[in-house]
């Protein structure tokens, strides 16, 4: 049998799904939270992004973007082990350490539309669940677009 | 967004710095500025510096061909590796399972200039393997590819490493940092394109082609200037109603409008024509064509492009209205023969087309694999269609299968032979029409689609283009995936799918020297030398459509290295630290 979409959250904590060592040894991908990024007047993207304490999930594991651009992002680990994040970004993926009870600040660049898997990827942190996605939202620039009349879409 | 606040009872610590991922490798960040020099009139002669291979197929003429002959027919017994380079990606990324090392590496000056899949270019020290820089573009993880996760190669010049990206962007890089300097959005990735083709620099200018004809978008050719990124101009493979060619269209409806005929194979240039010679890609729904009567130009076409205004000066459509999926993407090697201005053209529906490279006038057809099953092209031209997919949910089984005779994967030809050495891939499929209502972005075929995974067969063939006679063979069990080189020392090298790599005497065919990579071959080798020493290098990394090409080896190891050969005296493999 299958759920629907909305009784799909509830599905999920009953399995024991959403969460660590229940049904399964780490967390289902994609089960966390959705957060939206805050654009700024200069236009840059700004969001903060957590890791859960024993719950090696990001929060939000996924963000959203408006449109493709520049994105802060503030990681802070409230977990008692060491993690780091690795994103993806226009000219080099970016790369941190996150130890214990810490925070910091990195800038990517991404384009849109499209989405983008980060994580933390060190021991099998991301098989365990800290794997999350930035997702991009928008159309590239009337510029690239086909010459045709508009098209049925899914 | 809503946000979970600090925990009061924390007192967290400064995480250190982010950096680039490229920084924790042993890369050194620059390059030295050999590449601040090659310029058109460079490229044009890039025959005369055989140390360097310049451009995608070693020179314009797409003839895969170098005169560096210290690895002869004598010696090649002796080459073994001298340097690799191996590189395998973290996290995520959009095809992992399809992702293949497509590439062919340019070298100029002792730096050879690599693209890898899913957005990464590397700048090697040629002599030593060592890493000199890195860029890596984010490439969305759900971007539209119907045949894996691949890009083909970079174009060089004037300071700069031009490469496609797999969401449609084309990017200038500094060939000293790998900074990027420009960056244009050249397809739409909603309606399905992507790029995968190596760019070409034409004079002041980078041409490439789109990818996407699965996704039934409309193909076209781009020309952005060298130095800013603006593009001068666009050339698309499928004319609007009015324009020349929209008569083999349906005069209604909007079959035009997802056409395909997609360039995401680079062409070759001939600068006394000022013509660029491009192969398109077949029309969309790939296999239902009751939708899209007509001859549905300019599909499946050798097209000559103005390099100046791209316009489309003559055509020759190898496969009129196919139903086959017989792409005719794949090269137009220039050569002269008899005093005329020619080119030959290996198609994926088994027959070689050499052309009169100033007006496209026919000048000789010919079959270059065994089985041919599709149909028939008579000498003169004239295209009889046997086996097709026709009445819907009903299965036909052809050859060649819908890879083709030979895929993208390119020959190659000696002028001191006069051969051309075509990877062949003998291998049948079973397709059944399955129509299918267009939506933008996916995968619009029309059909259900099987490839053999039994009955196969394949070789390096060599031909007399003057006669279209076989003049040797060289059998492999498994069709040819890989593109071949050919030297002055009268070599030939090609990749099998199992993974050798394999070098072959370019008068008779004989194997003279071989060596197991550990992963099969889907790129085009090169050769260069650098301080007088001459080193073959080959990418190494199978994938790609392989459930397109040989299903029978989908199992096999993706791998992802660049071997680089050579004879022994001499070798400094001491890049990494």
């Amino acid at each position: 049998m299958t759920s629907t979409a909305s009784e799909r959250s509830a599905a999920l904590s009953e399995i024991g799904l959403d969460g660590q060592n229940q049904a399964t040894i780490g967390r289902l991908l994609a089960t966390g939270n959705i957060g939206h990024a805050e654009e700024g007047d200069d236009g840059r993207m700004r969001a903060r992004i957590r890791i859960v304490p024993d719950q090696l999930i990001w929060d939000p594991s996924v963000l959203v973007l408006p449109h493709g651009g520049h994105l802060d992002i503030e990681f802070v680990n409230d977990d008692q082990n060491t993690h780091c994040a690795l994103v993806p970004s226009n000219g080099d993926s970016k790369w941190m350490w996150l130890p214990n009870y810490s925070r910091g600040t990195m800038s990517v660049t991404l384009d849109g539309p499209g989405y983008y898997w980060f994580s933390s990827n060190i021991g099998n942190d991301e098989g365990r669940g800290l794997i999350g996605a930035i997702v991009v939202r928008g159309d590239v620039p009337e510029s690239a677009r086909l010459d045709r009349p508009q098209q049925p879409r899914p | 967004m809503t946000d979970i606040q600090d925990r009061p009872d924390i007192e967290y610590g400064q995480a250190p710095p982010a950096v680039d991922f490229g920084s924790l490798t042993t890369a050194g960040g620059t390059a030295p500025p050999v590449a601040q020099d090659v310029t058109y009139e460079r490229i044009l002669d890039a025959r005369s510096e055989p140390q360097n291979w310049l451009t995608y197929y070693g020179a314009y003429d797409g003839q895969r061909y170098s005169p560096l002959d210290e690895i002869n027919t004598e010696n090649v017994v002796r080459i073994t590796p001298a340097w690799v380079f191996s590189f395998s990606p973290h996290g995520l990324h959009a095809g992992q399972s399809t992702y293949a090392f497509e590439n062919c590496p340019i070298v100029v000056d002792g730096v050879m200039y690599v693209s890898g899949w899913d957005g990464w270019v590397w700048a090697l020290d040629a002599k030593t393997g060592q890493l000199l820089w890195q860029y890596k573009h984010a490439i969305p993880f759900d971007v539209s590819l119907c045949c894996g996760n691949v890009n083909r190669g970079v174009a060089v010049a004037h300071g700069k490493v031009f490469v496609c990206t797999l969401n449609a962007h084309v990017l200038a890089l500094d060939a000293t940092t790998g900074e990027c300097l420009w960056d244009v959005t050249s397809g739409d990735v909603r309606a399905g394109e992507s790029l995968t083709v190596a760019p070409l620099v034409v004079k002041d200018r980078v041409v490439v082609g789109s990818s996407g004809g699965e996704f039934g978008v409309r193909g076209h050719l781009d020309a952005y200037d060298m130095e800013t990124g603006e593009r001068v101009w666009r050339c698309y493979t499928i004319p609007k109603p009015g324009e020349p060619g929209s008569e083999t269209w349906p005069s209604d409806g909007e079959a035009w409008t997802r056409g395909g005929g997609n360039g995401w194979i680079t062409g070759t240039f001939d600068p006394e024509t000022n013509l660029l010679y491009w192969g398109t890609g077949n029309p969309a729904p790939d296999f239902d064509g009751e939708v899209r009567p007509g001859d549905n130009l300019y599909t499946d076409s050798v097209i000559a492009v103005d390099a100046d205004t791209g316009e489309i000066r003559w055509h020759y459509q190898c496969t009129p209205h196919d139903l086959w999926d017989y792409d005719s993407n794949m090269e137009c090697i220039l050569f002269e023969q008899g005093g005329r201005k020619l080119l030959a053209h290996f198609d994926k529906n088994g027959y070689c087309f050499v052309l009169d490279r100033t007006n496209g006038e026919r000048v000789r057809i010919f079959p270059f694999v065994d089985r041919i099953t599709w149909g028939e092209i008579s000498p003169e031209g004239q295209v009889t269609p046997r086996i097709y997919p026709d009445k819907e949910g009903e299965d036909v089984h052809f050859y060649p299968g819908p890879a083709g005779a030979k895929e993208w994967t390119h020959a190659s030809y000696s002028p001191r032979t006069g051969l051309f050495y075509v990877p062949v891939q003998d291998t049948g499929a079973t397709v059944a029409r399955r129509r299918r209502e267009f939506k933008e972005s996916i995968p619009y075929w029309g059909a259900a689609v099987t490839v053999d995974i039994e009955e196969m067969a394949g070789s390096v063939s060599a031909f007399d283009p003057s006669t279209g006679e076989e003049v040797w063979r060289w059998r492999n069990d498994l069709p040819m995936c890989a593109s071949v080189l050919t030297t002055a020392g009268d070599l030939v090298f090609a990749g099998t799918p199992s993974g050798r790599f394999v070098a072959l005497d370019a008068r008779s065919g004989e194997l003279l020297w071989q060596f197991n990579c550990g992963s099969g071959h889907h790129s085009s080798p090169i050769t260069y030398s650098v301080d007088g020493k001459q080193y073959i290098a080959v990418p190494v990394g199978w994938g790609a459509w392989v459930e397109g090409f040989l299903p029978g080896m989908m199992g096999g190891p993706h791998g992802q290295a660049m071997f680089v050969f050579s004879l022994p005296e001499g070798q400094d493999s001491s890049g990494g630290r």
